[in-house]
């Protein structure tokens, strides 16, 4: 096309995608510049109504109603199978605490998987890069084909969520279905659980189905004291460990894992 | 061998011979700056540490690279740098490691290179090898020192106790291989002399540095046992009757600390106190280092172990 061919509204549009074009630059230098939370509020500010273009911050978590759940370990099964994750090691698992001393007795289920925490000490100590953080939805994700399985980040894990994978030689976790979530289904764990205990959803939106649960209802993290802000939320979760042996109210303490050769660490 | 834990005993051996490692070259390389880069005593005593040094740090790298599976994995390592204390570990190591081997290789005969241009690069290099050998040292401990996850390991003191215990540790070496490979006219007195001259520098700074490690422990017990939480669980791993005590306290302490300080301080003590004459014999300088060496490894044996084994209290 010959630039006197071009009407004014082609003209338009051409200016206004360079427009667009410098806006997205700046956001890109901008974001590189300023840390994230700041740079995303300056563009807020700048279009609020065009927020979907710039991408309205994602942060994926879930909620785990305790009161709904049976310890059936379909979750448990459904994470295997979805992974083909290897004998001895799991993603996704089932503890349950029993405690107190007969007649006086208690039986709760937790069901535990990763974080996805917003402070991941694993990102930080990764020294290839492998565990990061998706900026897109805060999934935190193990490039498989990077890690050199040195199994620091399982060390900085507060909550014993990655394993070393047997089989492959690298390093793996949950990463909350990935490849189902980016096509909008739910992971496979919370597809499946019977109970509907398991509630999946975006944490930035507060009109999303967790953010509401969270809002009314009295919820707890795991380990909060260790500052690395889950973003899996527990509703009536019994935090009861094999320390609190030591307490004369509780006495017995029995944690079953699940998991081979584990204590809960 | 995994031991059931994440880091097994290659990591384990791997942060000791890298420790000692580091230890030797930078105590080599300070005894070459501390005697003006010429010949005499400290001489003798920084080509020893020279020409062992790399050998413990490349068999520990070797070691821990195929701990990973994969060998070839570790290239990855070499491809980004972040602030993950192994990634900055693992730059450390690899200049660490040209630098220590081209130090060594200046103190072997080079016929066709004058001494004084010779003498000049080893001093050049000695300067580079001492804060490198340091970074070495001191990143094996920061590197288990820096989660809150391990209460055991999250503590500064860590990195200071294996940055102590790798200097230590590398004299030790260095008597050693002194003793095994010094051949030593006793009978003529500048032999004499200089052997027994160069044995108390040796000996004197190994039982100094095995002083501040004892403290470092103290330190470490004492702070650990006064807090509550995490942390006080954690340390009950190697208080008596915890699982690990008897390597702490028989291994770690009695063999590798406590008797070791105690012999070298038996042949030191007179010419520190009175300016009398420092013998040691042969067979001191053979078994006493070795204690101190067998220590060292039992230190990293048991601060590794104890930190995997023990978690946050609660949940
Ligand atoms: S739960 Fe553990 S593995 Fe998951 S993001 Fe948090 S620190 Fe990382
Ligand atoms: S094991 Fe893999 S993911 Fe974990 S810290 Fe090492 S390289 Fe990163
Ligand atoms: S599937 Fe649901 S109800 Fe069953 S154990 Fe898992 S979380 Fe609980």
């Amino acid at each position: 096309m010959k630039e006197q061919d071009k009407t004014p509204d082609d003209r338009r549009g051409f200016v206004m995608a360079l427009g667009g074009a410098i806006a997205t630059a700046f956001a890109a230098i901008g974001s590189i510049i300023l840390p994230g939370s700041a740079a995303a509020s300056l563009l807020d500010d700048e279009d609020e109504n065009d927020s979907e273009k710039v991408g309205v911050k994602v942060q994926y978590g879930m909620v785990i109603d305790v009161r709904r759940c049976i310890g059936c370990h379909a979750c448990t099964v459904a994470c295997k199978s979805e992974f083909d994750v290897p004998p001895g090691v799991n993603r996704s698992w089932v503890e349950y605490t029993e405690k107190g001393q007969y007649p006086n007795v208690g039986r709760s289920f937790l069901p535990r998987l990763c974080n996805h925490c917003s402070e991941p000490l694993c990102v930080d100590v990764c020294p290839t890069n492998a565990t990061y953080r998706r900026e897109q939805d805060g999934i935190i994700a193990v490039d498989h084909g990077v890690c050199i399985a040195c199994k620091y980040c399982m060390h900085a894990c507060p909550y014993d969520a990655r394993f070393l994978d047997p089989v492959n030689e690298w390093v793996d976790k949950c990463d909350f279905c990935i490849h189902r979530v980016s096509k909008g289904l739910a992971p496979s764990c919370v597809n499946t659980c019977v109970g509907g205990a398991r509630i999946f959803g975006n944490l930035a939106d507060p009109d999303s189905a967790v953010s509401m649960l969270i809002a009314s209802n009295r919820v707890s993290v795991l380990r909060s004291e260790m500052g690395t802000f889950p973003n899996v939320y527990y509703i009536d979760a019994d935090f009861t460990d094999e320390v609190d042996r030591r307490r004369p109210e509780v006495r017995e303490v029995r944690v079953i894992t699940h998991r081979r050769h584990k204590e809960r660490t | 061998m995994h031991l059931g834990t994440p880091w097994g005993l290659e990591v384990i051996l791997y942060l000791f011979l890298a420790g000692m490692g580091a230890g030797t070259i930078t105590a080599s390389a300070s005894m070459l700056l501390r005697g003006g880069g010429g010949d005499g005593q400290y001489f003798s005593i920084a080509r020893y540490g020279a020409l062992v040094g790399p050998f413990p740090v490349v068999i520990g790298t070797v070691l821990l690279i195929f701990e990973l599976g994969r060998p070839f994995r570790a290239l990855n390592l070499y491809k980004v740098i972040n602030l993950s204390p192994m990634s900055l570990g693992s730059w450390f190591l690899a200049f660490f490691i040209i630098i220590s081997i081209i130090y060594a290789l200046l103190f072997l005969p080079w016929p066709q290179w004058k001494g004084k241009r010779l003498s000049a690069w080893r001093r050049r290099l000695a300067w580079v090898c001492v804060p490198s050998g340091l970074s070495v040292a001191i990143y094996t401990g920061v590197l288990l020192g820096a989660m809150p996850s391990r209460p055991f390991w999250n503590s500064p003191i860590i990195a200071m106790l294996f940055m102590i215990s790798a200097i230590s540790t590398g004299m030790a070496l260095i008597i050693f291989t002194r003793a095994l490979f010094y051949k030593v006219h006793l009978d003529v007195p500048t032999e004499e002399r200089s052997w027994h001259g160069s044995g108390y520098v040796l000996a004197a700074t190994d039982v100094l540095l095995i002083g501040f490690e004892l403290l470092v422990l103290f330190l470490l017990l004492m702070f650990a046992h006064l807090t509550v939480g995490s942390v006080k669980y954690a340390v009950e791993i190697i208080l008596p009757g915890g699982e690990l005590a008897v390597f702490f306290w028989v291994g770690v302490v009695l063999l590798g600390l406590v008797i070791p300080g105690i012999i070298e301080m038996f042949f030191v003590a007179p010419k520190l106190l009175y300016g009398g004459h420092y013998t040691a014999p042969r067979s001191i300088d053979i078994v006493v280092p070795l204690a101190v060496m067998v220590g060292g490894y039992l230190l990293r044996y048991v601060i590794v172990m104890a930190g995997q084994l023990t978690g946050p209290v609660g949940l």
